[in-house]
């Protein structure tokens, strides 16, 4: 249903251990944001794409359409970076409008590639984390960083809840779809609440009765679960910190004596 | 074809691929990687308050009434299907709600808060929606200053004794348009490289209002058709609910 979770699980890098990958990404994802320049930029989406697809087995196809999954905030949000209507035209381009130009300069039409390129590469480690590591992984990663417990048990149960309700959504919206539930934009709107509010009743309903479940198989406030890793590996941990090093010395390099 | 006409052809060109491809238009979460690292810190750290407010009075709750774990994890759970589904709009390109005003009428806006972190986390990681280091300036706009003017909103119109669903609506339209104003200040502040942060305001408002305006105007509509649907037949269920309002 999520298909993203879909292919986490069918990764080849699943069994990793859990800390190495997701301090990979987020201490290259931090590099990548605060370097803010296009060479980085295009190191780290090299790099995190070859691992995600090569290593990882995701489909070439699948990794590229989830990078258009932001494109259309993206599209939007530069076009608000690069253009203006001003009264003087810029040096870039101006299409006169009336008195009025629709103009763009320089330092604009750059500043909005790198940041495109910048989000682009900082999306592809989230993608890193995401398409090979399973939430309850990320999870196991939150609690050994001391997350507050009430929070973890939380997000556990939530992420248990997601599919259960998907499901239940899934049905209700098929079979409105056979009792033409959707033949006209009002009926569709109509049946969309009654979905939404069916959905409500059924989570309510269902959270009373998974309570006492659990309470029957002595729920004590945590929830444990056991969790598939291997352990550490100093040749991959030796990579990773050989890597960001090397990364964030060039990214020092470039912001500063470049 | 004289100059003026390329110039129109080239106007409307420019329209038609703004307004043709817009594959999804989901609610304003700021892309991964979008906001300078400063940026990224300062609105985390502004949420912070807020967090511990709401976490702190779901603990209390919670302290209270164990059972309420389940009810409160389904909540989130809820929040995140609904803003995941795809929902009916004008143009057939496919949009989703936020889920939040929804969330703040139901559940009171300090749980909310809690809620939608642990929501945003995983609309970033298992939806690619918003991000890991844009998260803090997500929360803030979504689940902090939306839901708390939903809220607001909600309590101040009921009291003045408005018709339900005239309330319900402009709450959950209002929070709406609020998130979006809050989001577009937020990237305005960050961005605006070579006009005053007013203009830029400006034009993020006016490049994202003929996705977001819509988007508001249907969300309050659905949001006032499942309250509707809730108190017709659900009493029982909303007196439950209710218990996760009281530890403000």
């Amino acid at each position: 249903m999520i298909v993203i979770d879909k292919l986490c699980y069918n990764s080849r890098l699943r069994y990793e251990n859990a800390s190495e990958k997701f301090a990979f990404a987020v201490i290259t994802l931090c590099i990548c944001v605060m370097s803010r320049s296009t060479a980085v930029a295009g190191i780290v989406l090299a790099v995190t794409g070859i691992l995600t697809v090569w290593k990882g087995g995701v489909p070439v196809l699948r990794y590229l359409k989830f990078l258009t999954v932001p494109l259309a905030f993206l599209f939007l949000s530069t076009i608000a970076i690069m253009f203006n209507l001003k009264q003087v035209p810029m040096d870039f381009f101006a299409i006169p409008l009336g008195n009025w130009y629709l103009t763009a300069s320089y330092h604009s039409f750059f500043y909005a590639v790198q940041l495109i390129l910048t989000a682009l590469s900082a999306v592809s480690c989230l993608y890193f984390l995401s398409f090979t590591t399973p939430m309850p992984d990320i999870l196991e990663v939150l609690r050994k960083l001391h997350c507050p417990r009430l929070l973890i048990e939380l997000m556990l149960l939530i992420y248990r809840f997601i599919f259960v309700l998907l499901d239940v959504a899934s049905a209700i919206s098929t079979s409105q779809n056979c009792r033409l539930g959707n033949k006209d934009y009002r009926t569709s709107l109509k049946s969309f609440g009654m979905l939404g509010s069916v959905l409500m009743i059924r989570a309510v309903q269902r959270s009373n009765r998974l309570y006492d479940a659990m309470e029957a198989r002595c729920y004590d406030g945590t929830i444990r679960v056991l969790s598939e890793n291997r352990p550490p590996r100093k040749r991959i941990i030796a990579a990773i910190v050989a890597f960001d090093t090397a990364l964030f010395i060039f990214a020092v390099w470039r912001r500063f004596f470049s | 074809m004289s100059k003026n006409q390329k110039r129109i052809l080239v106007l409307a060109s420019a329209f038609a691929l703004t307004f043709g491809i817009v594959p999804t238009v989901s609610a304003m979460h700021i892309m991964e990687g979008y906001l300078p690292g400063g940026f990224c810190i300062a609105w985390g750290v502004l949420c912070v308050p807020f967090l511990i407010a709401g976490f702190m009075s779901i603990k209390k709750t919670l302290n209270e009434h164990r059972n309420l774990v389940t009810l409160l994890a389904m909540s989130g759970a809820f929040v995140f299907v609904i803003s995941s589904l795809k929902i009916p709009s004008v143009t057939g390109s496919c949009s989703h709600m936020t889920g939040t005003g929804l969330g703040a009428i139901l559940f009171g806006p300090s749980a909310v808060s809690i809620l939608g972190l642990i929501v945003l986390l995983f609309q970033a990681i298992l939806l690619a929606h918003g991000g890991l280091t844009t998260i803090g300036a997500n929360t803030f706009s979504m689940a902090i200053a939306g839901p708390f003017v939903s809220y607001g909103l909600y309590v101040v119109l009921k009291k003045a004794n408005v018709d339900k669903k005239v309330c319900v609506f402009l709450a959950a339209f209002l929070g709406d348009l609020f998130t979006y104003c809050v989001t577009a200040v937020q990237m305005a502040l960050a961005h605006h490289a070579d006009t005053t942060f007013g203009a830029a305001v400006g034009k993020f408002l006016l490049v994202f209002a003929p996705t977001q305006v819509p988007l508001a105007l249907i969300e309050g509509v659905i949001t006032v058709l499942i309250i509707m649907g809730l108190e017709t037949y659900a009493k029982p269920e909303l007196r439950a609910i209710g218990y996760l309002k009281e530890g403000k």
